[in-house]
């Protein structure tokens, strides 16, 4: 164990230089951990020497979530995503991992680097990409397909264009909207691939006419609010009360996200090296003792945020500092 | 215009009761907690934790968890609740025999 920890930090050693002073410790805890697990892993070699593959997505696993907490998941593809090249530290850890399995090392560390980037991408994907993905599946099925920014340039134009009376304006709109969507029907029949308004060209010209047209005038939301008023029809069938109410927030969006309402945007070491914000206590003494079992239960528990953790123990801080009279009497 | 039975008022005082208590329950919870964490204990001096008894028992009656009854929300009913409906036996056998308690059925084995 002494021999594998010493190479570990032969190979970070130079790197830790570069590293910031706050990475450092966690680091070295992280390294630390790994060298501890070489013991498992090879352990594991002898007993499926096949599933090499699976050695490493395990150690991948354990990397990433020693403590393996709920929030740990999504800790990681934020770890993943900071880097877009890839961050150096996973690197690093990579590397160590690498050190760490018995079988060809080099090959390994690409390997998991390798792994490393498609998990970014896929996360980049999600998290950009997503609604464009969405489009594209709607695009295939129905070919009406309004996008809203075009549905907005439409409104507009009618609002400038015509003034009549609400009833002649309802119709014509109606009439219009028919006959542009027929003509749009007719246009996207023709074209061959689908607008997906990904490129700054297509979007840019609908954003700009928007401009142009609403400003944030009392009147203009005034309008929105009638014409809206007007359009929304009670719903049709069970699906359109459906969609009203996930739009009203009554009803979840499927399939269910359980982490709606939670962001947590801190990190898997922020949760469990919460050492130093005991630094406003005394190092040595029954005090001490007693907040190192709080940061330690504290350290466990994935149901509070961070924020709420190191509430817990400014708490103790101020309480602790009132009773110091009381202390010095003891 | 909704089709339901529309409840403005807590069934009875016992039930707003109730409620006042979760409320400071839910207040309190975090403090608590913490002079609790100090009271038992077998590292800091007993002097400590003699004055932490006596700050838990300055805090109001009303935060104390176990003061929270789980009552039938629908009748106020201290007694015969399921915790899962949150209902008494009686609404919850009426509601589950007019067919309006889902996926709950009658038992035949």
């Amino acid at each position: 164990k002494d021999k594998s920890s010493a190479s570990k930090d032969s190979t970070p050693g130079g790197a830790a230089e570069r590293q910031e002073d706050g990475a450092e410790t966690p680091k070295q805890k992280l390294l630390d951990v790994i060298g501890g697990m070489k013991v498992e892993v090879s352990y594991r070699k002898k007993l499926q020497q096949l599933k090499s593959s699976e050695n490493k997505n395990q150690a991948m696993n354990k990397l990433e979530g020693p403590d393996s907490e709920g929030s740990v998941p999504q800790g990681i593809t934020e770890d993943i995503q900071r880097g877009k090249p890839l961050d150096p530290e996973l690197v690093k850890a990579a590397s160590a991992v690498a050190s760490s399995l018995p079988h060809n090392k080099k090959q390994t560390e690409s390997e998991l680097l390798a792994q490393l980037r498609r998990h970014e991408e896929t996360t980049d994907k999600q998290k950009k990409g997503g609604t464009i993905n969405i489009r594209n599946v709607l695009s295939e099925m129905t070919i009406k397909k309004q996008s809203p920014a075009q549905r907005g340039v439409r409104i507009s134009g009618r609002i400038s264009l015509q003034l009549d009376e609400d009833g002649q304006r309802l119709r014509r709109e109606g009439s219009s909207a028919q006959s542009v969507d027929s003509r749009r029907y007719f246009l996207l029949s023709l074209k061959v691939g689908k607008r997906l308004n990904i490129f700054t060209k297509a979007s840019t010209e609908p954003e700009h006419a928007l401009k142009t047209v609403s400003s944030p005038t009392i009147w203009d939301l005034e309008f929105a609010k009638e014409v809206a008023a007007v359009t929304a029809q009670p719903p049709r069938n069970g699906f359109e009360e459906m969609i009203q109410w996930t739009k009203e927030g009554i009803l979840w969006e499927f399939p269910i996200d359980n982490e709606v309402g939670m962001e947590d945007d801190a990190e898997f070491h922020e949760h469990i090296f919460l050492e130093k914000h005991l630094e406003g206590f005394p190092k040595e003494g029954p005090i001490r003792h007693f907040m190192e079992l709080v940061i330690c239960g504290l350290s466990k528990n994935p149901y509070l945020s961070v924020k709420q953790k190191v509430e817990h123990i400014e708490w103790f801080q101020n309480y602790f500092e009132e009773k110091k009279e009381l202390l010095q009497e003891i | 215009p909704c089709p339901r039975q529309v409840r403005s008022y807590y069934v009875d005082w016992r039930m707003l009761r109730d409620v006042k208590r979760r409320k400071t329950a839910y207040e309190y919870a975090d403090e608590r907690l913490r002079i609790n964490a100090i009271r038992k204990n077998s590292i800091l001096p007993k002097e400590l934790q003699e004055v932490a008894d006596k700050e838990i028992a300055a805090l109001p009656r009303d935060s104390c968890p176990a003061r929270i009854r789980n009552r039938c929300v629908l009748t106020s009913r201290p007694r015969g609740v399921k915790r899962r409906w949150r209902l008494s036996r009686i609404v919850f056998r009426h509601f589950a025999d007019h067919a309006q308690m889902s996926g709950v059925q009658r038992a035949m084995w």
